[in-house]
């Protein structure tokens, strides 16, 4: 398999309220990178990564999936675009009540009929591929537990699962480890490296912690205020350009 | 998305002066007593009479303790046989209890004939009542005898003046010792509690199918994306409100001339404040779900009705299902009261009861209703539990 490149051009989000979010973006990624986006909270990085897969419409500029322009793509064509992208949540976002397995073949629901998957039935070979994945996310044995009585780690890597199952070229990762345990932050981000590395999947991943975007990013962007602060390899952040981008009250904080 | 403002350190709040707070907390001792002492006055709260007249309501509570359940009957042996008058076919006979049979000599007869009536085939040497049944149901005791040592009596009666022209003629023999049944009032409430349980259950089921497409117009997660749709909003919350705050006495009341008295009335009565009250909640659940999952399934590339069916559906069907039978609960306790102005079920009964002073019977209708309450409240915190 091969991960997807994009292009950003000129990308821009204003909200209703008036929010600029998003000012002028513009860069390239190319397929198998591991991008890290640093930056304040309300710096615009969520929005950025939902301009990507259009759960929020951009407002100017484009943006470019393998070379297929998605920002003016008919509703049956972005149902097709998104089944490539696969996301992961600061929280989650589990069906609660269902089942991890449940859970992590409604990953694959851009793929099936629509009027099987009401009733919720999955054939046989997606069930299997579903556990398959849970395995290797290391939890097949809580295939039939339900979502909410899962620990936050375990959660998330049920989201990995979820994005899995549809074969991303892509995947989107809002803070995955913001709402984790230090520990369970690693965990969870060495599936995605791994994902990243073998299966050659593009990952863009915004993450708080600079150790973290050190150890597993190839590469480093950083927003402030909605523009683009930083453009390069994360190893080459020092503490000038660390407050660039965080301010000049801000102390890095590390974690283990 | 704002930017953020962590680090501003908010400033703590100014201290009140000591002085300050007790004489507020005085003031507003004054205001309080002030309050209770007219509360007091102007509900007439009169604990003396509490004690000295408690006796005026102890044989009442002695029979409410004491419902009537079970009665003791004479055995009895029950033969008919039936007659026509002014020439019309003699009827078959209803109830038999008893080897014994009966015979008129004439099947058909007028107003004033003599009759003989023989029975054979009862207990021997036993008090024996002749009952003539007319009609309507009526019963006249027109003889009384013994039966023989085999068994066997003779009568000669005169058909009565009675209207109508189809009649019974009972022999009712009474034997040694007693049975225990169950009473009528015991009968009654029964089948009485049956017809308000499902009285509750039609008056729910009626407000699940209208409350639940009217809670989703109710939630303004979804209605405030226009002002079209904001302003459905506003109208079917305020139908909500008002229809809730009308009791549904008032509603059975208002029913019971609409459409007669009797369970219907009840029906219609719980439905439409159900539909109010259970269209709050199912309203106040779809707003209270999370929007997580329904950017997760989204952001896969599923349909809207996948997106509903996965994300939607699984966040508000098990609380739309435990308030349901919550509201099936609370509509079983009311629709006992819904009963007293007319809306049929068990309080029609209860209220007949306590007109005629009954209260060894209208006992049994409350320790029925207490039961019946006390299981749906446990069978509905099972389900809850289950489901949620």
């Amino acid at each position: 398999m091969r991960g997807a490149a994009i292009r950003i051009e000129h990308l821009s989000k204003t909200y209703p309220d008036g929010t600029q979010a998003l000012r002028d973006i513009t860069f390239s990624v190319r397929p198998g990178e591991f991008v890290v986006i640093i930056g304040l909270s309300g710096s615009g990085k969520s929005t950025l990564m939902r301009c990507i897969n259009r759960l929020i419409e951009p407002s100017a500029g484009k943006i470019l999936l393998d070379d297929v322009e998605i920002t003016t793509l008919s509703p049956e064509r972005l149902r097709q675009m998104r089944r490539q992208i696969g996301m992961i949540f600061q929280q989650f976002n589990l069906v609660k009540r269902a089942s991890v397995l449940t859970n992590v073949l409604s990953g694959r629901l851009g793929y099936v009929s629509p009027s099987w998957a009401l009733t919720n039935y999955f054939p046989r070979d997606l069930r299997e591929q579903a556990l398959g994945h849970l395995r290797t996310v290391g939890i097949p044995e809580k295939a039939h537990t339900r979502a909410d009585q899962l620990s936050g780690g375990q959660q998330q890597r049920v989201g990995i699962a979820r994005a899995l199952m549809q074969d991303p070229k892509l995947i989107l990762a809002d803070e995955p480890v913001a709402s984790l345990d230090p520990a369970t932050s690693h965990s969870v981000l060495r599936y995605v490296e791994d994902l990243n590395r073998r299966a050659g999947i593009t990952v863009m991943c915004s993450l708080h912690f600079l150790s973290l975007a050190r150890r597993y990013g190839t590469r480093l962007i950083a927003l402030k205020g909605g523009q683009m602060v930083y453009d390069g390899v994360p190893t080459d952040i020092d503490q000038r350009r660390f407050k660039e981008i965080y301010g000049e009250e801000a102390i890095e904080v590390e974690i283990a | 998305m704002s930017p953020n403002a962590a680090t501003q350190i908010p400033r703590a709040p100014e201290l009140p002066r000591p002085g300050a707070g007790a004489l507020r907390v005085l003031v507003w001792i004054v205001v309080l007593g002030i309050i209770y002492a007219y509360g007091w006055q102007v509900t007439q709260i009169n604990l003396g009479e509490l004690a000295r007249k408690a006796y005026l309501v102890t044989p009442l509570l002695s029979d409410l303790v004491r419902p009537d359940l079970l009665e003791r009957r004479p055995r009895q042996e029950i033969a008919e046989a039936g007659i026509g008058l002014d020439g019309a076919p003699a009827p078959p006979p209803e109830t038999t209890r008893g080897p014994g049979r009966l015979t008129i000599s004439t099947t058909s007869a007028k107003i004033g004939d003599p009759l003989r009536v023989t029975g054979e085939g009862f207990t021997p040497s036993r008090p024996l009542e002749l009952i003539w049944r007319d009609q309507a149901g009526s019963t006249t005791t027109l003889h009384r005898t013994t039966t023989d040592a085999t068994g066997r009596f003779t009568a000669a009666l005169t058909v009565p003046n009675v209207i109508g022209t189809s009649n019974h003629v009972i022999a009712r023999v009474t034997l040694e010792g007693t049975v225990l049944r169950p009473s009528n009032a015991l009968n009654l409430t029964f089948f009485r509690m049956i017809e308000t349980v499902f009285l509750a259950l039609m008056g729910t089921t009626m407000a699940v199918v209208c409350a639940v497409p009217l809670s989703f117009l109710g939630a303004k997660n979804l209605m405030s994306r226009s002002p079209i749709s904001l302003w459905v909003y506003y109208v079917v919350r305020t139908i909500f409100n008002i229809a809730r705050s009308i009791e549904p006495l008032i509603m059975a009341t208002v029913f019971a001339v609409w459409v007669g008295i009797g369970p219907f009335a009840g029906v219609l009565a719980l439905g439409v404040h159900s539909i109010a009250s259970l269209g709050k909640l199912y309203s106040e659940q779809i707003e209270s779900i999370d929007p997580g999952p329904i950017e997760a399934i989204t952001a896969t590339g599923a349909t809207m009705l996948q997106i509903v069916r996965y994300a939607v559906v699984p966040q508000i069907v098990p609380p739309f299902i435990a308030f349901t039978i919550y509201r099936w609960d609370i509509n079983v306790r009311m629709s006992t009261v819904i009963g007293f102005v007319g809306g049929g079920g068990l309080g029609f009964l209860l209220l007949q009861y306590i007109n005629l002073f009954q209260w060894k019977q209208a006992a049994t209708a409350v320790w029925a209703i207490t039961f019946v309450v006390a299981v749906m409240d446990y069978l509905s915190a099972v389900v809850r539990e289950k489901v949620v």
